[in-house]
């Protein structure tokens, strides 16, 4: 074979398939993010501002405030909703299927009973070590992994036939971790264990600086890793076999979103708890806006959820100050009228 | 220069798909597999491409053993159009028909991809197609669709010269005839450039009017294969489709091609 050819998804120009509309949508939405952020980092029930901040007119309070609970915070908000949105995409992606949301199918949960089985199982342990900060994301990493290869295997890669009953196992599955976390918080102390509330409607508060920095590792690993495959994840949609006969391995991909999406799913419900619907309703969002092809959705989803996502928790903040509202209540209540919508638009379940 | 296949057997559940099945698919040669349901076909289609291994024999592209070709190498060598599953998300037209574009990404071959893309878009009368989304094509439109891509896969930079392949299942299906005979038309000149096809085919006319060669397929078993005018025989036919089969000059006489 000539050394001049090369398959497109192997060259590091996997954006040779995305239009100039698409780079100046990603642009915007890289903006929104970055102004939500400051947005995010300014308003709250405590005032700051970043320009006094940076200026050095601000008190040591202020600073402590700015530094070591908003921006890990707004932080932690861009991360939970780019992993979410990312690896919905992924999988809609992978199981071609537009209805696979990681909290709808169960991936979410699967997470959220790995982190709390650690925390009030082996409480003792990982406090010992040093890297004992990356047990709660490991955990969680484990319990996202065994749903999304029990999914896989439960429904063998089904494609778009398999829908109603990939959701079917979703049920099951979010009733099984429910009453998995259920017990467990139960019989934990107060203080191994998070509020119910907080696992089942997910918050962004109370996070600090040595969780944080193993989760936006692990995210940002996962993230480099899954857009160099979305090429092949347009290929899959032709089915397997085609793609396959298309020069993609598939096993390979297969395994490869399978890993990440379970790692940043997972990292991120380690430390923020489930947060529905942000997987489904993100990808569908920037469909919408900009196309189906996947080296514009994957990146698209990524920049969009984290965009969404602060300016949800900066809203969730302030809207009944200094009181707080559940982040998850606020993208559930946005997001299943939007589910009920789909399920009516698509009709094919 | 050719795919070759030795002795396949294949067994899918205990049952007996392909037995010990040998044949050849060579350059500029266009090969069809008829026979009845259940006979095979598409499994034998499945070995050749590569996507089923088979349990015994073995299959060769231009004398190199499948298993030691990479599933990207595999890819410039032969393209296949199968029977297709519905497609998710709204792709243009456009987008389903560049998949077929192995290495887009290299700057100094894509202006002749793109000349040949709208060469294999005048050939497929798809001008009116290629800005719709995919999934509001008919079936028929569909497959031609697919098979601009299939087309499009086969493409080789101007000073290369490598042996290749199309493995078509069921083409016509869905068409109606003026598509059809402009897809015979395709695939004849492809066959005339060098490539070697092979096809798997229902209507026996279009199968006689059109191969070089032909093979009978079975329960699995090659019944006969040989020269397109050697293999028609009525006899041979009513054995392999267990009915009555008769041969009888065109009356209208529409030539394919």
């Amino acid at each position: 074979m000539e050394s001049i050819r090369k398959l497109s998804f192997q060259t590091s120009q996997f954006f040779s398939f995305v239009s100039k509309n698409q780079i100046f949508l990603m642009s915007l939405l890289f903006m929104s993010m970055i102004s939500f952020s400051l947005l995010a980092i300014t308003f709250g029930s405590y005032g700051l501002s970043i320009v006094d901040f940076l200026l050095g007119k601000t008190s040591e309070i202020q600073n402590t405030v700015l530094t070591e609970i908003r921006l890990p915070r707004v932080i932690l908000s861009g991360l939970a909703g780019a992993s979410l949105g990312i690896s919905g995409a992924a999988l809609q992606g992978l199981f071609r299927n537009p209805l696979a949301d990681p909290g709808l199918i169960g991936v979410s949960a699967g997470a959220a009973l790995g982190a709390t089985l650690m925390i009030v199982l082996g409480g003792d342990i990982f406090s010992q070590y040093s890297l004992g900060v990356f047990f709660i994301p490991l955990a969680a990493i484990a319990g996202s992994s065994l749903v999304i290869l029990m999914l896989y295997f439960m429904t063998k890669g089904f494609g778009y036939e398999g829908v109603t009953y990939m959701l079917l196992v979703g049920i099951a599955i979010n009733a099984i971790a429910g009453v998995g976390i259920g017990i467990l918080t139960y019989i934990s102390s107060d203080s191994e264990l998070r509020s119910l509330t907080f696992w089942t409607m997910g918050s962004f508060g109370g996070v600090t600086w040595p969780l944080l920095i193993p989760v936006i590792l692990i995210i940002a690993l996962a993230i480099i890793i899954m857009i160099p495959c979305s090429r092949q994840l347009d290929l899959l949609q032709l089915g397997e076999p085609e793609a396959f006969r298309l020069g993609v391995d598939v096993q390979k991909l297969k395994y490869t979103i399978i890993l990440t999406c379970a790692a940043s799913v997972g990292a991120s419900v380690a430390l923020s708890g489930m947060i529905g619907f942000v997987g489904l309703i993100v990808p569908h969002l920037t469909r919408l806006l900009g196309g189906v092809n996947h080296n514009y959705v994957l990146p698209g989803s990524a920049l969009m959820g984290a965009a969404l996502m602060i300016i949800a928790d900066l809203i969730a903040r302030v809207i009944i100050q200094p009181a707080e509202l559940p982040i998850g209540l606020i993208t559930s209540a946005i997001g299943s009228p939007f589910f009920l919508w789909l399920i009516f638009k698509i009709k094919k379940l | 220069m050719t795919i070759s296949a030795k002795s396949i057997s294949l067994e899918l559940g205990g049952k007996k798909i392909l037995n010990n099945i040998s044949m050849d698919v060579r350059p500029g040669e266009i090969l069809s597999i008829i026979g009845p349901n259940g006979a095979g076909k598409t499994s034998l289609l499945n070995v050749l491409s590569g996507n089923i291994k088979s349990h015994n024999g073995n299959v060769s592209y231009n004398n190199t053993p499948l298993e030691s070709i990479s599933i990207q190498e595999r890819a410039y060598i032969r393209s296949v159009m199968s029977q297709f599953q519905s497609i998710a998300f709204d792709y243009s037209v456009e987008d389903i028909l560049q998949m077929g574009w192995l290495d887009h990404s290299h700057k100094d071959i894509k202006e002749d991809l793109s000349a040949f893309q709208n060469q294999v878009i005048k050939e497929c009368d798809m001008e009116n197609l290629i800005h719709q989304k995919f999934n509001t094509l008919s079936g028929g439109e569909q497959r031609r669709v697919h098979f601009a891509r299939t087309l499009l896969q086969l493409w080789q930079p101007a000073n290369t010269k490598d042996q290749n392949y199309l493995l078509l299942d069921e083409p016509f299906s869905n068409l109606d005839l003026v598509h059809k005979v402009k897809m015979m038309e395709s695939i004849k000149a492809k066959a005339s450039s060098g490539t070697g096809i092979l096809m798997i085919l229902h209507d026996l006319n279009l199968a006689y009017a059109f191969s070089d060669k032909i093979l009978l397929l079975k329960n699995g078993r090659v019944i006969e294969q040989g020269e397109t005018k050697k293999m028609l025989s009525a006899k041979l036919l009513a054995r392999a489709y267990e009915t009555f089969i008769s041969i009888d000059e065109n009356p209208i006489n529409i030539r394919y091609y």
